[in-house]
């Protein structure tokens, strides 16, 4: 599998090689999320690296203090409220295309993951969880030794 | 009080016919837009656009909103699994209202941007008094 690699001069063609990998492993039937698969809100993309893994989901216009997630075994579950806040007042309405309202995912994880060693940040809008590989399954370098 | 909806996902819709110079996908966000008395305001979503990298303009009656999405959290990183695509964002409104240029104000908070757009004075309504005799 490549690894995304971005050239620092060159937002363009990262973010097409970019469009390019996520467009490959859309909805990859490899991996079991368990019961709120696809569909369910917020959508989420799942991503990994040499630390561990990388769950990223969309999540405009929510107050992070808002949004819980809990680790229980090996499932992460995202939840809080998109509040329509001054959105909702009075006036008349030309567009109301925006969903408002609550929301409850949990994904099921695979194994070899330390969930006491996670931590999530929202910026943009954006929401992004990361849990490190757990010791043993990180890959050790074993000596070999001259008889 | 009513109970809150529960939110649904709603796949993202890709920008159809018009060709931007810079390649890539590009989507229409979301927006709400709500008139008053003083003027227009919208709210776009955005998710993955910061400040830095949003344009607002207004040129011929026509509003344009650019979001830009930065690849730099990917780096490094390789997909497993995926449900959305990221990329900019574009869209376009044709304003009827007659708006004071000089007085719109835009922001972006947690992915939403908001634009004020007021309407000059003289498009206001106006209450005119009326005196007896």
């Amino acid at each position: 599998m490549a690894l995304i690699r971005w050239e620092q001069f060159d937002p363009v063609g990262s973010l097409l090689a970019l469009q390019d990998e996520l467009g490959r492993v859309l909805r990859n039937p490899g991996f079991n999320l368990g019961i709120s698969g696809y569909g369910a809100y917020p959508p989420i993309n799942i991503f990994e690296d040499s630390e561990g893994m990388v769950i990223i989901a969309e999540l405009p216009g929510v107050d992070p203090a808002s949004v819980n997630l809990t680790l229980q075994s090996n499932t992460l579950t995202l939840s809080g409220g998109r509040p329509r806040g001054d959105a909702g007042e009075g006036g008349a309405y030309h567009r109301r295309e925006r969903d408002f309202g609550e929301f409850s995912r949990s994904i099921k994880l695979p194994e070899g993951l330390d969930m006491a060693n996670a931590n999530a940040r929202y910026e943009a809008g954006v929401l992004i969880v990361r849990i490190a590989k757990a010791p043993e399954a990180k890959p050790r370098q074993i000596a070999v030794q001259s008889a | 009080m009513t109970p809150e909806p529960e939110l649904a996902t709603r796949e993202k819709q890709e920008v159809q016919g018009t060709e931007k110079t810079r390649p890539g996908r590009y989507f229409v966000p979301n927006v709400d837009i709500r008139e008053d008395e003083n003027g227009l305001k919208l709210w776009a979503d955005m998710p993955g656009v910061s400040e830095k990298d949003v344009e607002v303009s207004l040129k011929d009656g026509v509003l344009t909103l650019i979001g830009a999405v930065s690849p730099a959290p990917y780096d490094k990183l390789t997909p497993l699994y995926t449900e959305y695509n990221v990329g900019n964002y574009f869209r376009q409104f044709e304003l009827n209202e007659v708006i004071d240029e000089a007085q719109i104000k835009a922001r972006m908070r947690n992915g939403v941007l908001e634009v004020e757009l007021p309407k000059r004075a003289q498009a206001r309504p106006r209450r005119i008094e009326v005196s007896a005799g």
